[in-house]
């Protein structure tokens, strides 16, 4: 799996979106593990059809993410579309996009219990290496229209809201 | 997984039953761990019921798998009126069977609701065996989550 995930880096958020593999410590599998093995354990898959379409899926993951405008005109226009802002504590309270909510576990709840399914769901982190992932997350568990800000908060500062200081992280 | 499963999990997630610490439980069990996010609890309590100990409330509280906690907003309820025993008796297939078969993919969250039951009702024994490593490469959800804290420094 590990020289899967090198050579097709979008392959474990494709894995969960298609087949809920690699989503959390229950479906996960090991570096050292090949694609049929983890096939042969969930439900028996055909790892060459899976190949396929996980190669696919990566050439489509491109369309999850959301360039800073967009997402802008998007909330403004669309009173139901939510920001989730994945980052620690620390950051949120130092600088956040005023529309963004703060995800913790008690949001995750109502997340997956009280969230529309179909709104639109824009991810956002630091500066967009792990909004993917988490997009896909949220992908996996049946948001048909969630995305991932590309370039984070810090692409935000750059390029909508100058006002929002940039930071680096330690 | 089908249109019909779907849809009983989004119900189930929807209004979930039972859910909750529950302060005076006589047990509590749990499987994972909050800090990955990949965590169910599961609280429970007796009454004596002509001679017998049975379960006369159990609650839950689970963190990122809706199929873990539609399985166990249900489970809590099949549960009530049974001893100890017959609870242990029960697989993860039987806790979950009102959501009707499970994917194979999705097996493990009702085993995760089994893992917390056991745990609750047998502690020190091993939840059941689950078909994945258990040391996996990160997964979506570490990602999700991140780091706990961090250092940052505004730039001027």
């Amino acid at each position: 799996m590990q020289e899967l995930l090198q050579a097709l880096p979008g392959a474990q958020r494709a894995l969960f979106r298609l087949h809920h593999i690699g989503g959390c410590a229950s479906c996960g599998f090991r570096p050292d593990e090949t694609l049929a093995e983890v096939c042969a354990r969930n439900d028996g898959l055909d790892p060459v059809r899976v190949l396929a379409e996980v190669e696919a899926a990566c050439v489509e993951e491109a369309k999850m993410l959301i360039e800073p405008k967009d997402a802008a005109a998007a909330l403004a226009a669309d009173g139901s579309a939510r920001l989730l802002d994945i980052r620690t504590r620390e950051e949120f309270d130092a600088v956040h996009i005023p529309q963004a909510h703060h995800f913790t576990q008690d949001l995750m709840q109502t997340i997956m219990s009280d969230w529309p399914k179909d709104g639109l769901l824009i991810i956002v982190d630091h500066q967009g290496a792990r909004s993917l992932d988490a997009a896909s997350w949220f992908a996996g568990h049946g948001f048909t229209n969630v995305r991932a800000l590309r370039g984070g908060i810090d692409a935000w500062s750059l390029e909508i809201d100058p006002n929002l200081p940039r930071y680096t992280v330690e | 997984m089908n249109d019909d499963l779907q849809s009983r999990i989004d119900e189930a997630v929807r209004d979930p039953r039972n859910v909750g610490e529950m302060a005076d439980a006589d047990a509590v069990g749990t499987v994972g761990s909050a800090d990955c996010g990949d965590m169910l609890r599961m609280w429970v309590k007796f009454r004596e019921e002509n001679g017998r100990k049975v379960i006369d409330k159990a609650t839950f509280q689970s963190f990122g798998c809706q199929t873990a906690i539609a399985v166990a907003s249900m489970a809590t309820d099949l549960i009530r009126g049974k001893t100890a025993d017959e609870a242990l008796a029960m697989s993860g297939e039987d806790l979950s069977a009102p959501l009707g078969p499970l994917p194979p993919m999705k097996i493990h969250c009702a085993q995760l609701v089994e893992g917390a039951l056991k745990d609750a009702l047998k502690p020190g024994d091993t939840p059941p065996a689950n078909p994945a490593p258990s040391a996996t490469a990160p997964t979506l959800l570490d990602q999700l989550h991140g780091p706990k804290s961090v250092k940052i420094t505004l730039q001027k």
